[in-house]
């Protein structure tokens, strides 16, 4: 696939970076930010487990700075380079876990990974950054760090309908953003589920 | 009944969607590309291990700045080795290790250098009380030797007759290195320099590596099999009646009846998810054990239903069924032994909150401040959650410890202070033992291995609980 004059552009931009890191490794950090978002997503839609993907997170980077000196630009792009690192501390971990494939490791997890998937999951990420404060605040309590809404409110000293309430234009934020073609929610008229009968238990 | 808005209807979508219970029944389609963001957004990293791990490499990169294979050597000592036979080791050493004789004096004796290093060598003196390596069944020293590669090294030193003790392998604390024997007895460890690593990466290493271990090692679940950390242990005057009472009122189900160590009935039970422990005496039958009290809170399908069974099995009334304010409908009903029984149903996708047990225990202190303190220091509990008036009286709170919830409110009229017994699984016992006790508990029994394969220790705290502090090790007592 040729590449867009702006994707070579912000190729020419990192290696500007990466050239600058491999002489200094405090630079390494600008490429930390560019790359974080794609490596954590790399790996947690692989392990699944928020844990077993830090763990590994770290691992990668850690790698990656020792070995900055080695990589060689005209081999691979520095991101296909991380994720190979990625790919193998995964596969480093799995064998040292010997054979059992446990929960952690769901088979559809296991199959060849979506680029395009991890991709949209950063750029999503980078979305969350650039929320309102209150409706960030209340996203990421929610989604990273997995608080109840009760908790959040308590936190927030707001109700748990006011948490609800920017739960939700959070979420309306984030897609109006993430999918900009696809214009603004259905408005009256649309067709609602019917209930489903049965209480649960 | 009023519709729930749409952002309550998503709450509660997405609540379903992450534990797998599909739709809720209340769902407004316009909600769908609200929820498919939402499932994108379920590995949203934390931003604080983003942050924290930047740092970390902030620290190594820095540490990092001018690392050579070989670090600068600036030390005064010089190693001087006995070797039988030298003229024979100094040829090894310059085929095996590249070494260049400097100084080759009387026979036997004689300077080499290896790298930037000068080592001194000679054949041995027994005479004069200096003796080689098979003289003395091998060699207390080992020499470190930082090389350009390990890997080459090592492999053109057993080329030449060295031998392997220990493979060449990246270590923790970044060198790769790897040992040898040359054939004169004298110990080489072999290492290049790969990366400088900070003391938080390689505590991290050696964590990960643990827990590891751990995982590996069979059957090293520190809580016994089907219970969770914390079960309460209600002792009463007549057992059996209060077992009874258990499986009439609640379907409790009865999954061992043995004698205790007092020599009353020990019972244990299951309730939904959660397990139960009966003790006490039998009717007309002297028990040295005192009993104790225990309010639980009980998550049931159908509160009513249940309220009704319990006062058939000979509970009095302490609240009719009623629907409260934070989203549960509740009851609750006093036993013949002076236990309460907070019955509820949760509105909500299940009968149980989510986070929350089938049971829980519920204390009420006087003040809940100091109890969270003490199982904050003493067992490592989390508070997850307070409600406080604003007069400050704790309404309600709830502490996680492992994998159990216990719960609390201040005591208030007919709400009075319980005598509760814990059996509490942690990973060590011995350890949280002492926790306790630093943290005010008194010792009642020393940590010691029980007949049932459980390592127990028992304290009482300040606030008149009872605590089994037990760790699951499968051994019996010798």
């Amino acid at each position: 696939m040729a590449s867009t004059p702006k994707a070579s552009r912000v190729r020419a931009d990192e290696r500007g970076l990466l050239e600058a890191a491999q002489r200094d490794p405090a630079g390494f950090a600008a490429l930390y930010e560019l790359h974080f978002d794609r490596v954590y997503m790399f790996i947690v839609r692989r392990v699944g487990n928020r844990d077993v993907a830090e763990d590994l997170t770290a691992d990668v980077f850690h790698r990656a700075l020792a070995n900055l000196r080695n990589f060689e630009w005209r081999d691979v792009p520095f991101e296909a380079w991380l994720l190979r690192i990625a790919a193998n501390a995964i596969h480093d971990r799995r064998k040292r876990k010997g054979r059992e494939l446990s929960f952690e490791d769901p088979p559809e997890m296991s199959s060849e990974p979506d680029l395009t998937e991890v991709e949209d999951g950063a750029r999503l990420f980078r979305l969350v950054n650039r929320l309102p404060e209150d409706q960030k605040r209340v996203i990421v309590m929610r989604f990273a760090e997995h608080e109840s809404i009760r908790a959040i409110a308590q936190r927030l000293k707001r109700s748990e309908g006011a948490v609800k309430q920017l739960q939700f234009r959070g979420l309306e934020t984030l897609r109006t953003r993430f999918e900009p073609k696809l214009g603004q929610m259905p408005r009256k008229g649309a067709k609602q589920s019917r209930p489903k009968g049965g209480k649960n238990g | 009944m009023d519709k729930p808005s749409l952002a309550e209807q998503l709450d509660e979508a997405l609540e379903r969607a992450f534990s797998g219970r599909g739709k809720p029944p209340e769902f407004d389609d316009r909600l769908a590309p609200l929820l498919r963001i939402a499932l994108r957004l379920r590995h949203l990293p934390r931003p604080q291990f983003r942050a924290g791990l930047k740092s970390d490499l902030e620290r190594e990169a820095l540490a990092a700045v001018g690392v050579e294979a070989l670090p600068t050597a600036r030390q005064t000592a010089m190693p001087y080795l006995s070797v039988e036979n030298a003229a024979e080791a100094i040829d090894f050493y310059r085929r095996a290790f590249g070494a260049t004789v400097e100084d080759r004096g009387k026979i036997g004796s004689a300077e080499i250098v290896i790298e930037n290093s000068t080592i001194r060598l000679s054949d041995p003196f027994p005479d004069h009380g200096s003796l080689g390596p098979k003289a003395l069944g091998g060699s207390p020293v080992k020499l470190h030797l930082y090389v350009a590669d390990a890997d080459a090294f090592v492999e053109r030193a057993v080329a030449q007759g060295a031998k392997i003790i220990r493979p060449v392998e990246d270590q923790l604390h970044g060198d790769r290195s790897g040992q040898l024997a040359d054939p004169f007895g004298h110990v080489w460890i072999i290492a290049t320099r790969n990366q400088v690593v900070s003391r938080q990466e390689m505590q991290r290493r050696s964590n990960r590596i643990l827990i590891e271990e751990l995982e590996k090692m069979p059957g090293h679940d520190p809580i016994r099999k089907s219970f969770r950390t914390i079960t309460p242990y209600m002792i009463a005057q007549d057992g059996p009646a209060l077992l009874e009472f258990a499986k009439q009122a609640f379907g409790a189900e009865e999954t061992y009846r043995g004698t205790g160590s007092a020599g009353g009935l020990h019972a244990e039970v299951r309730i939904g998810d959660s397990m139960l422990m009966i003790g006490g005496g039998f009717p007309g039958k002297e028990f040295r054990v005192t009993p104790t009290t225990t309010a639980l809170h009980i998550y049931v399908k159908d509160t009513d239903a249940v309220y009704q069974r319990a006062l058939k099995a000979g509970a009095t009334s302490t609240n009719e069924p009623a629907d409260m304010e934070y989203g549960e409908r509740s009851a609750g009903v006093k036993d013949k032994a002076g236990n309460y029984w907070y019955i509820a149903t949760h509105k909500g996708p299940r009968y149980v909150p989510k986070d929350l047990n089938d049971v829980q225990v519920y204390l009420h202190p006087h003040r809940a401040d100091p109890v969270i303190k003490f199982l904050q220091r003493a067992f490592g509990g989390h508070e997850r959650a307070r409600y406080a008036s604003p007069d400050g009286v704790v309404h309600h709170a709830q502490v996680q410890i492992g994998t159990s919830v216990l719960e609390m409110g201040e005591a208030h009229g007919a709400y009075q202070p319980t005598s509760t017994m814990f059996y509490l699984y942690v990973p060590d016992a011995d350890a949280a033992y002492r926790s306790a006790l630093a943290a005010g508990a008194s010792s009642l029994e020393e940590p010691a291995d029980q007949p049932w394969g459980d390592r127990v220790a028992t304290v009482k705290d300040a606030f008149g609980n009872t605590w089994n502090i037990a760790t699951h090790t499968g051994a019996k007592p010798a």
